[in-house]
């Protein structure tokens, strides 16, 4: 049976609902992610699980026991919150203390698993420091070491990382990573940030108005978005046209590719610009005509019009000759990376 | 930083005296050795604040109001702390209507609150007594407690105390240890304004004090109407010395800006 279990986990304000009807299960040490717009009910889904918010209808399962009717002071959980909501008349290690304080460990094993926390978190010799006195990393550290050291059954991140500058964002997320391996908690994480959740998780749960809209390790989401919504959300992606004659066939503009799986009819196909290639001389393709090139260094970014819809493609700075704005050209792709998307609104 | 002009600097002065000219005068002329109200030309003299201790009136009257104000103000925070609370994180119906009556004594005359007050404690017999006292002082110092602790409640981040109940603190270790603390400038500030606005209440003390239940501003209300001597001089130096006395010792122990102004953060 899995770690954590969400049943059918529902909640709405005042008619406008905000989570419907979720499930998701989650195996023990996983990093999963729950990503989406404001609004998509990720943030609602993760105060459920922690028990701020009341659960509608359905079940939280955590090692086969319901949460729901577990009082949120009970349940057990780390929460790292946004704003780091740390104690500001405390000093950092009795922030990391006051969990174990309120278990009743006495204060020798305190004060031990008190330095091994701030030592998990690179924090050492700051135990006598306010917050206050400390920059937002540093903060997000006593947050994160505060929430471990209560050796919690789930970690909860709400969007830890969002008050923190680019860079130093970048280097939170590999050490949050790292640390995660190697405690094991199996950790859920909020994030609007598609970036932020590529590079930690085992899995991402993509959520729009309240729903799942995919399931999947990071590189099967992004590479085979299951709908328009997904394929729009993470990162750039072309969004094309076509008609499907229901036998495995489906022709888009000039090209005709082989995909089974479309009813016959009308379809969308997704691609993802640096899988779009020109075509070779004389090959099949998808006709097209540039309308703009952007210099970016690593690569030029194209955009161009077909029959299927317009396209954003990228070439690669190595040489070759980038076509001018105006040129008509014709691409090529593996059948094997486009998707076919669900039908649904697109983002 | 930008400095002020000549202009400015020069209105701040004049501001500034005007402020602290009438305090000045009074302790001056409390030091008087004539028997009327005048500088002292021949040289300071005790005379004065020694003659306070032949009317045991006014220590007793100055005993009460420390009472008064104590007991009256330690309430009134402990209405105000509930109450800030529900109104600064709560929607329910009628809260805005609960806010503006705690805030009413501010609106109503003290003139008007102290005929009315006289004639309902005559009504239900508590005329001239301690309590009625008590009662009425905490209702009218009850809006300074409720405006400032408001005013902490509302700058607190609910996340903190969520932090604090996920790592298992039931509510009223919530309270004790993460909402109290946070709350904390605005409930000592409150409480202090509270107390010196009782300590100060004159206009409507007036028709509720009975003999036996005489504040400190009362009895010298009382005395200035028959004589117009330096005591009244030298009990006010007391007071300024006293406040001046407490002002600095908090803002040592805790930091006057931190208790009016800041919000505990800082």
């Amino acid at each position: 049976m899995s770690h954590l279990v969400l049943n059918g986990l529902s909640k709405s304000y005042g008619g406008v609902t905000a989570v419907q009807s979720l499930d998701l299960a989650v195996e023990r040490g996983e990093f999963v992610s729950l990503l989406g717009p404001s609004g998509c009910g990720k943030t609602t889904t993760l105060q459920m699980i922690a028990g701020f918010v009341a659960v509608d209808r359905g079940n939280i399962l955590l090692d086969g026991n319901d949460l729901v009717s577990v009082a949120p002071n009970k349940r057990g959980l780390g929460i790292v919150f946004q704003s780091y909501a740390l104690f500001p008349h405390m000093t950092v290690a009795q922030n990391i203390a006051f969990g174990l304080e309120m278990r009743g460990i006495d204060k020798a094993e305190r004060e031990t698993r008190t330095l091994e926390a701030m030592a998990l978190v690179g924090l050492k010799g700051f135990a006598d420091r306010y917050p206050r006195r400390m920059s937002g990393g540093q903060q997000q550290r006593v947050a994160l070491a505060r929430a471990l050291v209560i050796k919690p059954a789930l970690l909860l991140l709400d969007e830890p990382l969002s008050n923190l500058d680019a860079k130093l964002r970048e280097e939170m997320q590999s050490e949050l990573r790292q640390i995660q391996r190697s405690i094991g908690t199996t950790t859920i994480l909020v994030t609007h940030d598609q970036h932020e959740a590529m590079a930690l998780s085992d899995r991402i749960v993509v959520m729009n108005h309240g729903r799942v809209e995919q399931v999947g390790a990071p590189d099967t989401v992004y590479g085979r978005p299951a709908s328009a919504f997904v394929a729009s959300f993470l990162g750039k992606t072309n969004v094309l046209r076509g008609t499907s004659d229901g036998h495995g066939k489906v022709s888009l503009g000039s090209l005709s590719l082989a995909m089974a799986g479309a009813a016959s009819g009308p379809v969308q196909i997704a691609i993802r610009p640096e899988r779009l290639a020109f075509a070779a001389v004389g090959a099949a393709g998808l006709d097209a005509r540039v309308l703009s090139r952007v210099f970016q260094g690593t690569h030029w970014l194209l955009t161009a019009e077909s029959a299927a819809g317009a396209l954003t493609l990228m070439r690669h700075n190595d040489g070759h000759p980038v076509p001018a704005e105006g040129e008509a050209i014709r691409l090529s792709f593996a059948p094997a990376d486009a998707s076919l998307l669900r039908e649904g609104a697109a983002g | 930083m930008r400095k002020n002009g000549p202009l400015a600097l020069c209105f701040n002065l004049l501001f500034v005296i005007f402020m602290l000219a009438p305090l000045l005068i009074v302790c001056v002329v409390a030091f008087t050795p004539e028997g009327y109200l005048s500088l002292p030309t021949r040289g300071p003299s005790l005379r004065w604040f020694k003659a306070i201790f032949d009317y045991p009136e006014f220590v007793r009257a100055f005993r009460d109001s420390l009472w008064l104000a104590a007991l009256s103000s330690t309430f009134a925070i402990t209405l105000a702390v509930p109450a800030a609370l529900a109104i600064a994180r709560y929607r329910f119906r009628g809260r805005e209507a609960l806010t503006t009556l705690f805030m009413s004594p501010l609106m109503v005359p003290h003139v008007v609150l102290g005929i009315a007050f006289l004639r309902f404690f005559s009504q239900i017999g508590l005329s001239g007594t301690f309590l009625g006292l008590l009662l009425s002082h905490i209702i009218v110092v009850l809006p300074f407690a409720l405006r400032l602790v408001l005013a902490a409640s509302y700058g607190i981040d609910q996340r903190i105390e969520h932090a604090a109940i996920s790592l298992g603190a039931g509510n009223a270790t919530v309270f004790r240890r993460v909402t109290l603390p946070l709350i904390l400038p605005g409930v000592v500030s409150g409480w202090l304004l509270a107390a010196i606005n009782s300590f100060d209440e004159v206009t409507m003390t007036v028709f509720i004090a009975s003999p036996a239940t005489v504040t400190l501003p009362v009895r010298m209300f009382l005395y200035i109407q028959d004589n117009i001597d330096p005591l009244i001089a030298a009990v006010s130096a007391c007071l300024i010395a006293m406040t001046a006395g407490l002002l600095i010792a908090l803002d040592r122990i805790y930091g006057l800006d931190r208790l009016f102004v800041g919000s505990g953060k800082g």
